[in-house]
């Protein structure tokens, strides 16, 4: 049996097939944890609610939105400000954030009349923005307002705003995911169909699946846009929530995280027939062979542009990209994001940064997750499903990576048995997308690993030995000891700029005029 | 010229300045050695406040949660809570204090946490862990009431209710009762305290949350108080709480149940109130004021005296935070001789139109004035943006970060969370250095805003 029984969780038999290790030989026949069930009471979960899952990670991001949250106020407070998910109008679903306030009264006597005041006082505040989610909460869920019906009585009474509503209260799954797969289902339900968008190119996308974490989003449509492409809807970063009501007219539906939006792209497809296409954004292979699929799912023209894309982009940053890899050969990663990234990096990584994953784990992916993943994997990998405080230690304990790929408050674990770790939730200094943004993941890399401030903390000096010859010690110091100067070529270390991603917008892009649609013909 | 105390005419929230009490509570809990709190909810009510920590501390803290699904909800959610003790108990062999903390489902549903754990006491404490000291005890913190000022406040009152044991001899100790403060806060507490020769029992010992990276990987961010720590509250000398709102209740029980001699406030923020906590320690132990004490406040005011007419004098302050730390800080800023024109504070008290602080403040106001309880930060911001309010300066957490950065105000960051600024947590807002950290930080913040701006940026030439 490949499962893997952690010292810290011998006597959880519900536990006992949630961490699998790809022995040799092994392929995910034999080798699959189990997924997205009931968590362990009292484990010390890293996982989140539904309610999170839906109006985080998958909602906020929308940009144009006044986000609202049903209930008391720290739903809202507490998820606000942990993710940088930017836009390109100056952030304002960053910025601002809504909760009704939910108070004892409201529990007993409904709450209704004031979720009411609350949008119309919330439209008020910001007359520029006519457009709302409403994400309802643990509490509003048990005292069973009917929120849809409240949303239906303002859109009659302020002609011009439109409201979404969002039923996944926290409870309402076994983590995260529970709110994804709800707030996918809402939106076609509710908001697809009822915009009808201006074509402007023969080629139209929806980008899903992708929430601009520090722009990678504005990163990939740059690629579509400069391929002809136009992208009718980003599901949801930096998108626009017209927009996406009109995600039906799109020619195909690009996705990315599978995990949080493949929901929608199957819906779309038995609604409107609408063809679905994972890629991955991140890593060289990767993205240029996606660039590709979808180059050539629209015609010749377009596969000509993302070929001189390509070439452009991989003569330009691969020489930076290997300088890294170099020195990056060998080394020990966890690659412990919360969903997707331990399919869509897996094995890119490894090929080309020339890191070892180690272990991969999911807060709140499928089994699906985990197959896509593992295939991905080395032998030897360590898979873990909704890992806790403690298996998490005695992973790092046993496998003793050189870095952890996680989120904030799990790399602060890491960090005091002296393993650095890099945010993969909201980047250390993203964007990570793009060619240029996965050079940019490959020196974070490098800076963690080779932090000469790391450097020191193993060092007791009560005890050792230590170097009381030089006053510093440079990462190339520590990377390439010995090496002469001449021969580090440090020339081709990052040269990119701080901001890459600001440049981006305002840009102009020629589209290839759109064909008149047969049912427009009269 | 008036003072106005009032509350926030919005029925909603727009950009909230406070969270729910159960983060209180969590807040509390991670104070105490060989605690662990399970949180009874889903499981989002921990995983962000756990972040929320995080963010403001640069460390983790374990906090369970009873992962409560869908099903649960539905039908009822004690057996999650009595499978989270068993299960952390047994997986943590070091954890002696687990209390158990409502949110706003586990309340609406209903579930007896007073029941669950009588069952468990009687059953799994008493056959799986009879060997074992442990403590189970519920703090109710439903969401929908109060905020993380109420829930810590409840549940430091659980934690004292819950251990303090009377004995026949007094410990010759004073409590400190904190209230929600930073290490830095703590170490600067027990420095007056080790000047004025007196034993405290610190509720809580928090210095650890600034915690090393040791070479031997060793270190853990953890509160050190000590179930006998707490045991021995009942059997003091005498109890300050510094924070009214945040402990005045664990205070006032210690007070009436044991007689303990108590004195609630002054939130030591600025020189006059850390003088009036001194002269309350002596009064409470029978300890002079040390020589030392007048050397460490005579270089504070030394500080403060070369920045207060020159560079603070009718510079006027908007203030957001907790109610005891706002209501410190604009009782500082009168006098630097500021105006802190708006105090915000974010949740709703009968007792906060009542407080004799800000009737004080009512009463000597120079200059218009608000208040404004179950306030959102909106009331700051619309009022900038859209009101005609000017200020000089903002005082307030880091949720707030939009406004000074739209508004180009310069501002100190001060309460909790701080995430974007660095180590903000290990520097003392209360006590002398406290002022002199604060008022220096209010200096230079906005000799950077007039160097920003070129506003007689040549004043700074010749300081």
């Amino acid at each position: 049996m490949p499962y893997h029984t952690f010292e810290c969780s011998k006597m959880l038999p519900d536990r006992e097939k949630h961490a699998v290790i790809k022995g040799p030989g092994e392929d995910i026949t034999s080798a699959l944890p189990l997924g997205n069930l009931n968590t362990v009471p009292g484990t010390i979960t890293e996982r989140g609610c539904a309610y999170c899952g839906a109006k985080h990670v998958i909602g906020t991001p929308m940009k144009d939105v006044i986000h609202m949250s049903h209930g008391p106020m720290g739903c809202t407070y507490d998820t606000w400000q942990t993710k940088r998910y930017i836009s390109d109008n100056d952030n304002y679903q960053l910025k601002y954030t809504f909760a009704t306030d939910m108070k004892e009264k409201h529990v007993v006597f409904g709450a209704e009349k004031m979720l009411k005041q609350n949008i119309h006082e919330a439209f008020d505040a910001f007359p520029n923005i006519n457009r709302m989610t409403l994400y309802q909460t643990c509490a509003s869920a048990l005292i069973g307002d009917d929120m849809d019906a409240i949303a239906k009585q303002v859109m009659k009474e302020r002609p011009g705003v439109d409201i979404f509503v969002c039923n996944a209260p926290g409870f309402g799954g076994t983590s995260q995911t529970g709110g994804h797969h709800k707030i996918n289902i809402a939106w076609i339900n509710n908001k697809v169909g009822t915009v009808e968008p201006v074509i402007k190119s023969k080629y139209t996308i929806n980008y899903v699946g992708d929430y601009n974490i520090q722009g990678d989003c504005e990163i990939m449509t740059d690629f579509f846009n400069r391929m002809g492409i136009q992208v009718i809807s980003m599901f949801t970063g930096n998108g626009s929530y017209d927009d996406l009501r009109a995600m039906h007219r799109a020619d195909l539906n690009v996705l990315e995280c599978a995990r949080s939006a493949e929901y929608i792209c199957n819906e779309l497809r038995v609604r409107y027939g609408t063809p679905r296409l994972d890629i991955d954004g991140f890593g060289f292979d990767l993205l240029a062979e996606s660039l590709m699929k979808v180059a050539m799912f629209f015609g010749d023209d377009c596969v000509e542009k993302a070929k001189a894309i390509i070439d452009e982009e991989v003569a330009r940053w691969k020489p930076e990209l290997d300088w890294y890899a170099k020195r990056l050969k060998g080394k020990k990663i966890c690659l412990w994001p919360g969903g997707s990234k331990l399919w869509h990096w897996a094995h890119v990584i490894e090929e080309e940064m020339g890191v070892k994953v180690v272990s991969v784990y999911s807060k709140f992916g499928h089994q699906g997750d985990f197959e896509k993943g593992i295939a991905r994997c080395s032998e030897g990998a360590l898979a873990i499903d909704d890992p806790n405080e403690l298996e998490a230690l005695e992973a790092m304990k046993m496998l003793k990576p050189d870095c952890i790929l996680t989120g904030m408050r799990p790399g602060e674990v890491a960090k005091k048995i002296g393993i650095p770790y890099l945010n993969i939730h909201a980047y250390h200094n993203g964007p990570y997308k793009g060619f240029e943004g996965w050079v940019r993941l490959a020196r974070d890399l490098y800076n963690a690993i080779y932090s000469p401030v790391m450097n020191l903390a193993a060092i007791d000096i009560s005890k050792d030995d230590f170097d009381t010859d030089t006053g510093f010690k440079t990462r190339t110091m520590l990377s390439d000891p010995g090496v002469p100067r001449e021969e580090l070529h440090t020339e081709n270390m990052y040269t990119g700029k701080m901001d890459i991603v600001t440049p981006l917008r305002g840009k102009k892009y020629d589209f290839p005029a759109p064909e008149p649609k047969a049912d427009a013909v009269v | 010229m008036s003072c106005e105390i009032k509350s926030k005419k919005r029925a909603g929230i727009i950009n909230p300045m406070v969270t729910c009490q159960p983060a209180g509570a969590q807040y509390a809990s991670i104070g105490i050695e060989d605690c662990t709190a399970i949180v009874h909810g889903g499981q989002g009510c921990v995983m962000f406040v756990r972040l929320l920590f995080s963010q403001h501390l640069n460390e983790n803290f374990d906090i369970a949660s009873s992962s409560l699904h869908e099903d649960a909800a539905v039908l009822g959610a004690v057996h999650r809570v009595e499978g989270a003790v068993d299960v952390l108990l047994e997986r943590y062999p070091h954890v002696k204090v687990v209390p158990i903390i409502t949110t706003c489902s586990t309340e609406i549903i209903g579930d007896d946490v007073e029941g669950v754990i009588r069952k468990l006491k009687k059953g799994l404490l008493a056959t799986k862990y009879a060997d074992r000291e442990v403590h189970l005890l519920p703090v109710h913190t439903p969401s929908f009431k109060g905020s993380q000022t109420s829930g810590y406040d409840a549940a430091v009152t659980a934690f004292v209710k819950h251990f303090a044991t009377k004995t026949d001899e007094c410990n010759g100790k004073l409590n400190l009762i904190t209230g929600w403060v930073d290490p830095g806060d703590v170490a600067e507490l027990k420095h007056l305290l080790k000047m004025m020769d007196v034993d405290a029992t610190v509720l809580f010992e928090i210095e650890n949350f600034d915690s090393p990276l040791m070479p031997d990987k060793s270190a853990v961010s953890h509160g050190t108080t000590t179930i006998e720590d707490m045991q021995g509250t009942a059997n003091a000398i005498g109890t300050i709480a510094l924070n009214k709102y945040e402990g005045g209740k664990a205070a006032e029980y210690l007070r009436d149940k044991f007689e303990i001699p108590t004195i609630i406030g002054p939130t030591p923020i600025g020189i006059r109130n850390t003088d009036t906590f001194l002269k309350n320690v002596s009064k409470l132990t029978g300890k002079p004021i040390p020589e030392s004490l007048v050397r460490e406040r005579g270089k504070a005011i030394d500080a403060l005296q070369d920045l207060a007419h020159m560079f603070f004098a009718d510079k006027k302050v908007a203030i957001y935070g907790h109610p005891d730390l706002a209501i410190g800080l604009a009782e500082f800023c009168l006098d630097l001789s500021m105006k802190p024109v708006l105090l915000l504070i974010g949740d709703e008290n009968p007792n906060y139109a009542k407080d004799p602080r800000l009737l004080a403040i009512k009463e000597h106001a120079e200059f218009d004035m608000e208040v404004i309880t179950n306030a959102d930060l909106w009331e700051l911001e619309d009022r900038i943006k859209n009101k005609g309010l000017e200020v000089d300066l903002i005082l307030g957490h880091s949720k707030g970060r939009y406004i000074p950065v739209d508004n180009n105000i310069p501002m100190v960051r001060v309460g909790f969370p701080v995430y974007d600024r660095a180590g903000y947590y290990r520097h003392p807002k209360v006590g002398y250095n406290g002022a002199v950290w604060l008022a220096e930080e209010m200096a230079n913040v906005l000799f950077t805003d007039m160097e920003y701006k070129k506003d007689r940026e040549w004043i700074l030439a010749m300081w």
